[in-house]
């Protein structure tokens, strides 16, 4: 198992240099991070260049990536623009844990982002426990009474939720709970952001404002989730140990929770596994509709930015998140079903 | 023990609940929507709008340009001018004159000394400022004789230094500030850039949680007046109408800004009161008239007068923009420079189509369309994505067609890009262009008509899109850079605003004043729209 792992963790790492290889070069096509500092006015041409030449953006693409990933504390550069490389660099690079520093507010993307990953991880994980539990009680349900009147509504409330973009579910709970709720004199959810500054920080206050986007995220997920659940649940149902099972007397509660479900349960996971990487990511709809200080609206902010530095930041996180959840899901996998070995 | 533990936390819970919202309706809290979080606080780093006014409540300059455009003074004892001695008599030297009671938040003295190490930052090579105009190409030193006064030297005359000295970087605490950068050779990472403090504006950052909200509190070694309020709380919100109309709405913040019409109307409809704040922004048409990339007509300045007189411009106020606003007069609407007298041109499709006539542009071959010497008239009219605009397209299409002019519309999302990477406005791929500029507001200079300003190769930055160049007005711009008297200076912007006018190179389509919403329990919220929260320290809530 450790000669598995270390193999798996070594093909990790030309993936993970492929990887970044390729975002850094998609972001650097994507404009320019000087056009206007996030100003109202272009930047000035001498400031651009000036700037350009600070920041080592006046480098070619392959210099500026090999910088990123390695530092440039080894070289010398022109800070002056008298055109002599006199200053050394101040950058260590990923590989020594420098992700770089944002253009536009100079700090640490690293630092950045670590500020905003707990309320990513508050709003999702909650999101994705609220998520599991409606899933598995409707999908269980659903497969179980197939074809019931309980199952053709969810089935088709799945497909409807399913099908709807997130913006459309976010605002509209915007709309009903916090606008108009208000509006008709009824108790009403704040619009965003994680307190009111009348009331002040408390944990009361930020339950309040998770309702809605935790809301919005569930709803949308459960019904995919549920979806599958149901689809596994028929098929393990249906298969020739749970008719044995039920020849042998056993209870149908029992067929259901101990044989049926667990078994059910096992490609599941491996959604789940796969899924949790990308929590990290935040909701970038969600997270901006409701002003949630998390990931996703961290990303679309210095996307608008071109910010590349906390962007690659946040890519590779989640590609490095990736990697490791993938793996965690195969070992988790060995000890679901004892029949699976890696060697 | 389980039990008493969890009848004490249910009795903290039901206490905090009772007690809290008592103490929270003491305290006189405004809530202002930001749809942009700022980058940063330290103002060398930054040009963002959403920044600069944060900072202007941390870090005064020496003067604030209130919500009537005029300055009135903060750090300095009086706005130079040459009767006080303020200004050289030949412009080229400017003398800030301090208050001697000023002080940063931790008590220490604000001097001379803090202007001139300010001055030392933006120029250091170390730090990478966002901007160094006009310090690097106009200023030749700045000194301080002595504690309250500070000494600005230009290369020559220059009539902006009102809204460009200090005012976007007003002076930091040399003794925080220094040491670090000393140390460090840079203040690119110091800590102060994420906190102001201390800092020499009427508030003190409280908390700034990124991504969710900043929180000023009464800075209480302010000399520049005691706040009001208890807190003025930014909260950020999505880039989008619906998030910050639903805050508003709700009451969830107090105070929003960049509504659209449509925005504006929903919002009054919920007893908002909307303000519409000059900011220097005209939506106009920017004609081409490079002979090299402009449709032979377009050189016609008749021709052009008939197009802008086919143009209903009023209807696009009143029907997309709900009234909100009216048809712009002139670059400078809005602002002083103006002149007097102006009005738009009249819409008269009648005597358009009459004075394309006269300019030789007939259907000579009755395919529907004006034509002269086998060219057809057909026009390219181009804009960014915006949807008004591309709504003004359509309209203008209908309207041309009927007096015989043909368009081509289209939008980019790269609209607003340079000669050198290929935008379509600098590189005249149009006829018509439509956006919302402005001037250095509220200062009236712009690069847009200058004859050296227009796109080539060897001037791939250049700002004068539309290709014109007139040496009278050139002279003008010129003169008006060197003009220390703001009486003289704004007759010669009228002169300027004649020639443009006459010329029809740059018309009006309609005052894009920023459109603020504030809730009605605010009370002496006056929006400038150079500092617009100069008059924060005077806010105040009704009970």
């Amino acid at each position: 198992m450790g000669r598995y792992i270390i193999r798996r963790l070594l093909q990790a790492i030309p993936l993970v240099l492929f990887v970044s290889l390729t975002i850094f070069t998609l972001l650097q096509a994507t404009g320019d991070p000087l056009a206007t500092m996030g100003g109202r006015s272009p930047t000035k041409s001498e400031d651009k260049a000036r700037l350009r030449r600070q920041l080592g953006l006046d480098k070619p693409l392959l210099e500026q990536y090999l910088y990123w990933l390695i530092g440039n504390d080894w070289a010398k550069f022109d800070r002056d623009g008298d055109g002599i490389a006199e200053a050394p660099g101040t950058r260590y690079g990923v590989l020594r844990g420098d992700f770089g520093t944002s253009i536009v507010t100079k700090r640490p993307a690293m630092e950045i982002i670590v500020d905003r990953l707990p309320n990513t991880l508050l709003l999702m994980v909650t999101a994705e426990i609220i998520t599991l539990f409606f899933a598995l009680i409707i999908g269980v349900i659903s497969a179980v009474k197939q074809y019931s009147i309980f199952d053709n509504v969810l089935s088709g409330f799945s497909f409807i939720t399913f099908s709807m973009p997130i913006f459309l579910v976010g605002f509209g709970l915007l709309y009903i709970f916090a606008v108009k709720f208000r509006e008709w004199g009824l108790p009403y959810l704040p619009t965003g952001g994680i307190f009111d500054p009348q009331e002040g920080r408390s944990v009361s206050q930020l339950a309040l404002h998770m309702i809605l986007p935790v809301a919005t995220i569930t709803i949308i997920s459960v019904a995919g989730y549920s979806r599958y659940v149901r689809s596994n649940m028929l098929e393990v149902i249906n298969s020739d140990y749970i008719r044995t099972a039920r020849a042998k007397g056993l209870t149908e509660r029992s067929i259901l929770y101990r044989h049926a479900f667990k078994n059910a349960a096992l490609p599941l996971a491996t959604l789940i596994g796969l899924d949790l990487p990308f929590l990290l990511g935040g909701a970038v709809v969600t997270e901006r509709i409701f002003a949630w200080p998390g990931t996703g609206r961290l990303f679309l902010d210095h996307l608008e930015l071109l910010d590349y530095s906390v962007l690659m930041g946040l890519l590779m996180l989640i590609t490095v998140a990736v990697v490791i959840f993938q793996l965690l899901t195969d070992l988790m996998y060995t000890w679901l079903d004892p029949r699976i070995r890696y060697s | 023990m389980k039990r008493r533990l969890l009848l004490v936390l249910t009795l903290m819970l039901a206490l905090s609940l009772v007690v809290a919202p008592t103490l929270a309706q003491d305290r006189k809290v405004v809530t202002v929507s930001y749809t942009q979080e700022p980058l940063t606080l330290n103002p060398l780093y930054v040009t963002q709008w959403f920044a600069t006014n944060v900072i202007d409540m941390l870090l005064t300059p020496p003067w604030f340009i209130d919500d009537q455009q005029q300055a009135v003074p903060v750090q300095v004892t009086e706005i130079p001018s040459v009767e006080n001695g303020g200004i050289s008599e030949d412009g080229t030297v400017i003398t800030l004159k301090l208050r001697d009671d000023l002080k940063w938040s931790d008590g220490e003295p604000l001097t001379s000394a803090d202007y001139v190490f300010t001055y030392e930052m933006i120029m250091a090579d170390g730090n990478t400022v966002s901007s160094r105009d006009p310090w690097e190409t106009k200023v030749a030193s700045v000194t301080a004789p002595d504690a309250t006064t500070v000494v600005i030297t230009f290369n020559e005359s220059f009539a902006p230094w009102l809204t460009a000295l200090f005012t976007a970087s007003p002076a930091m605490p040399e003794h925080t500030l220094r040491p670090i950068f000393d140390a460090e050779g840079t203040l690119d990472a110091a800590e102060w850039n994420k906190t102001v403090n201390p800092g020499s504006g009427s508030f003190i950052l409280n908390e700034w949680e990124t991504g969710s909200f900043l929180s000023l509190v009464p800075n209480e070694n302010s000399f520049a007046g005691t706040p009001k309020l208890n807190e003025v709380f930014f909260r950020i919100l999505a880039d989008d109408g619906t998030s910050q109309n639903a805050a508003l709405t709700t009451g969830d913040a107090d105070i929003g800004v960049f509504l659209t019409a449509g925005d504006a109307v929903e919002l009054e409809g919920a007893g908002l009161v909307i303000s519409q704040v000059a900011s220097g922004y005209n939506e106009g048409w920017y004609l081409n008239v490079n002979p090299d990339t402009a449709h032979p007509a377009m050189l016609d300045v008749n021709v052009r007068k008939a197009l802008v007189m086919a143009f209903n411009r009023q209807q696009i106020v009143d029907d997309l923009l709900f009234g909100k606003t009216r048809v712009a007069t002139s670059y400078w609407d809005g602002s002083q420079y103006v002149r007097p007298d102006a009005k738009p041109y009249d819409y008269n499709p009648e005597e358009a189509a009459a004075m394309l006539d006269a300019a030789g542009w007939v259907d000579s071959n009755g395919d529907g369309t004006r034509d002269k010497d086998g060219t057809e008239l057909v026009l390219r009219f181009i804009a960014s994505q915006r949807q008004i605009r591309k709504d003004v397209q359509a309209v203008v299409q209908q309207a041309f067609a009927e007096i015989g002019v043909g368009v081509e519309t289209s939008n980019y999302d790269n609209f607003f890009d340079t000669y050198g990477e290929g935008g379509p406005m600098s590189t005249g791929q149009y006829d018509i262009g439509e956006y919302s500029g402005s001037s250095q507001f509220p200062d009236p200079n712009t690069a847009d008509f200058l004859c050296s300003e227009i796109p080539s190769d060897e001037n791939p930055e250049g700002a004068n899109w539309i290709g014109y160049c007139n040496e009278e007005l050139d002279a003008l711009f010129q003169e008006q850079l060197k003009t220390t008297d703001p009486a003289a200076r704004v007759a010669l912007f009228q002169q300027i605003d004649q020639i443009i006018f006459d010329e029809a190179v740059w018309v009006g389509v309609w005052y894009d004043a920023d459109l603020w919403a504030t809730n009605a329990r605010v009370i002496d919220a006056k929006y400038s729209g150079a500092d617009p929260f100069w008059n924060a320290v005077n806010w105040d809530v009704s009970s």
